[in-house]
């Protein structure tokens, strides 16, 4: 179904949802029911969505629906009647959360993450939940157990990860956004792979209540969006302090307010050693130059800066995530909930095979790297170093940030790589060289689409930073990147016309 | 690459994590995890002397008392829904104290 605008739901901003609304162009019902065919007809290509919320969303319609009818539409909040797809790692309760794992296959959320409920509050129509590598271990979705999501892009290339399906389902224009969480870049990299905007804000900005947690001290839930707009509207819903989530932080910043600012008088620090990494394609390399000079032109002042221990982040992600994720797992226990392999006499022997077969390669994995690295005698040696990074690493930043207002970086060193290109951990964990250590200084980072790759054709992103919790400036500048580059669009092959709607 | 863990080390890792491996996972796990340990060795190379660490990126938490206020919670039908095995109203577990016993 098309709009007088010539678009489809699935390719409208939020803006231009909320009018064709109030202008009764069209239901909230008709749409909710236009995007769930959608999902139905071209997910089959793309396997973003584990799970659609039909009831949940038509409810939700209705209720937009009568409020307009009731002329207090302007009542129900900044998100109201706009689809969002939510990772398969955030409890909405009474649908499955999977995590992509065996181990949760047939789990069913007893509650509701913060987050979630957070859009919904602001009014949003929930449409389903995304695929995702298992328990967010990947940069590929290609670990998830229930097979991978594909780059709307180009099918036979990842979409990355963690957060795979969540930008792929932006991306193919399946819904207008979606949240995604982010513990060493799975919300920035596969938005740069697909070509939208993605948003880790800084630690405590958005409670992580009711997300299955990967690394407490690293995980932070933000949005995906077609547009910097759009992606602010649903940070403003999803901030803010929650009593369940003692790290969630009192935040009433209005992240929409300075996008048309532009970036005249900005410092934006850009950092050589990071264009010159070893890995960087020359694709990516002069995308991210051109988008300098787009901003230099635009009046920013660029700033040389260093990170000087930015090369010690990527070990020091490496031992900290296992170790956070070894005893985050600790308590799948196939008991409580979680798979349970049947025919055991023994509790022992019931933990060992539940264990065995409900987690994949990569969990079991990390499961064993981070016990290995908290043991006695080798923690000296790995985890207690790790955080003293940390310390180096938040200085680095806390300088910088003395100097500049927002760092501008590469996201990935490369584009969309093909399924089964990289099979090797330790190649893959390099996917994350440019986004793991504003996790580990926690401060807020984003991915803006700055158009294609000269060789590969596909998308390419540049990676916002910004001093922690002033999530405001890298948002400043993505808009202004916005108004160089435009708005992200639908991936060719979704777009209406071709889609078939 | 550099032996760090042996396969009987992965032996004792698994069984202290709970999870059943057969031999040729023992031996795919132990040179999976040598080569990732391998990565991590810039950690120990660092200069640290001197350099307090941080363990969270927010600093100065603090544990903060709720007034003992009784609350809405799960019921115990909704603590038990997503259990694999249940028995009046309760987890069931293999028998830990009889014959079955665990290790």
């Amino acid at each position: 179904m098309m709009s007088s605008v010539g678009k489809s739901f699935g390719e409208m901003s939020i803006r231009e949802i909320q009018a064709g609304l109030v202008s009764k162009e069209f239901s909230c019902e008709e749409m909710a029911r236009s995007v769930l065919d959608r999902i139905e007809r071209l997910d089959v290509k793309t396997h973003a969505f584990l799970e659609t919320t039909g009831d949940m969303a038509m409810n939700a319609a209705a209720k937009v629906d009568a409020a307009i009818a009731a002329d207090t539409f302007g009542e129900l909040g900044p998100l109201a009647g706009v689809p969002i797809g939510y990772k398969d790692n955030m409890n909405l309760i009474g649908t499955h959360t999977t995590c992509s794992s065996n181990m949760l296959q047939d789990y069913v959320s007893p509650y509701t993450a913060t987050c979630v409920n957070y859009t919904l509050r602001a009014g949003a129509i929930p449409i389903g939940k995304l695929n995702m590598d298992e328990f967010a271990f990947g940069s590929s979705t290609e670990t998830s157990a229930f097979g991978p999501t594909c780059n709307p892009w180009d099918l036979g290339r990842v979409p990355g990860g963690s957060s795979g399906g969540s930008a792929a389902a932006v991306a193919a224009g399946l819904v207008p956004a979606s949240l995604g969480s982010d513990t060493g870049g799975s919300i920035r990299q596969p938005a740069a792979f697909c070509g939208i905007i993605g948003i880790k804000p800084t630690y405590g900005v958005v409670s992580r209540y009711g997300i299955v947690a990967f690394g407490s001290s690293l995980d932070q839930v933000g949005p995906f969006a077609r547009n910097v707009e759009d992606a602010a509207l649903v940070l403003n819903a999803i901030s803010g302090f929650d009593e369940f989530d003692c790290t969630s932080q009192h935040c009433d910043t209005d992240f929409t307010a300075n996008l048309a600012e532009g970036v005249k008088g900005m410092r934006i620090g850009i950092v050589p050693a990071f264009m010159e990494a070893k890995g960087l394609t020359s694709e990516v390399r002069i995308k991210v130059q051109e988008a300098m000079q787009k901003l230099q032109d635009a009046e920013a002042d660029l700033v040389e800066i260093e990170l000087p221990n930015a090369a010690a982040a990527m070990s020091a992600y490496y031992v900290l995530g296992p170790c956070e994720a070894f005893s985050n797992l600790a308590r799948f226990d196939s008991v409580r909930y979680g798979y349970c392999d049947p025919g055991h006499a023994d509790l022992g022997s019931q933990y060992e095979a539940s264990r065995a077969k409900g987690f994949g390669p990569e969990a079991r994995r990390r499961i064993m790297l981070g016990s290995y690295l908290l043991s006695a005698g080798v923690y000296e040696q790995y985890y207690y170093p790790a955080q003293q990074v940390r310390t180096l690493i938040t200085q680095d930043y806390n300088e910088a940030f003395g100097k500049v207002d927002c760092i501008l970086t590469p996201v990935a060193p490369r584009t969309a790589f093909k399924f089964g290109e990289i099979a090797d951990p330790s190649e893959m964990y390099l996917s994350d060289m440019f986004t793991i250590s504003i996790n580990i200084a926690g401060n807020g980072g984003m991915s803006v689409p700055i158009g294609l790759g000269a060789d590969s054709g596909l998308p390419v992103g540049v990676q916002l930073i910004a001093p922690a919790f002033k999530d405001e400036n890298m948002l400043r500048v993505a808009g202004a990147l916005e108004q160089a580059y435009g708005a992200a669009p639908v991936a060719p092959d979704f777009a209406c016309e071709r889609s078939g709607d | 690459m550099t032996q760090h863990l042996t396969e009987a080390d992965v032996r004792g890792i698994a069984e202290y994590v709970r999870i059943g491996m057969t031999e040729d996972e023992v031996v795919q796990m132990t040179i999976d995890l040598n080569s990732i340990i391998d990565n991590l060795q810039p950690i120990r190379e660092y200069n640290l002397d001197g350099v307090e660490p941080t363990f969270h990126p927010i600093g100065a938490l603090s544990n903060v008392m709720c007034e003992d206020l009784e609350q809405k919670s799960f019921t115990q039908e909704e603590a038990l829904m997503n259990a694999p095995k249940q028995q009046d109203g309760c987890f069931l577990i293999p028998a830990i104290l009889s014959d079955g016993g665990d290790r």
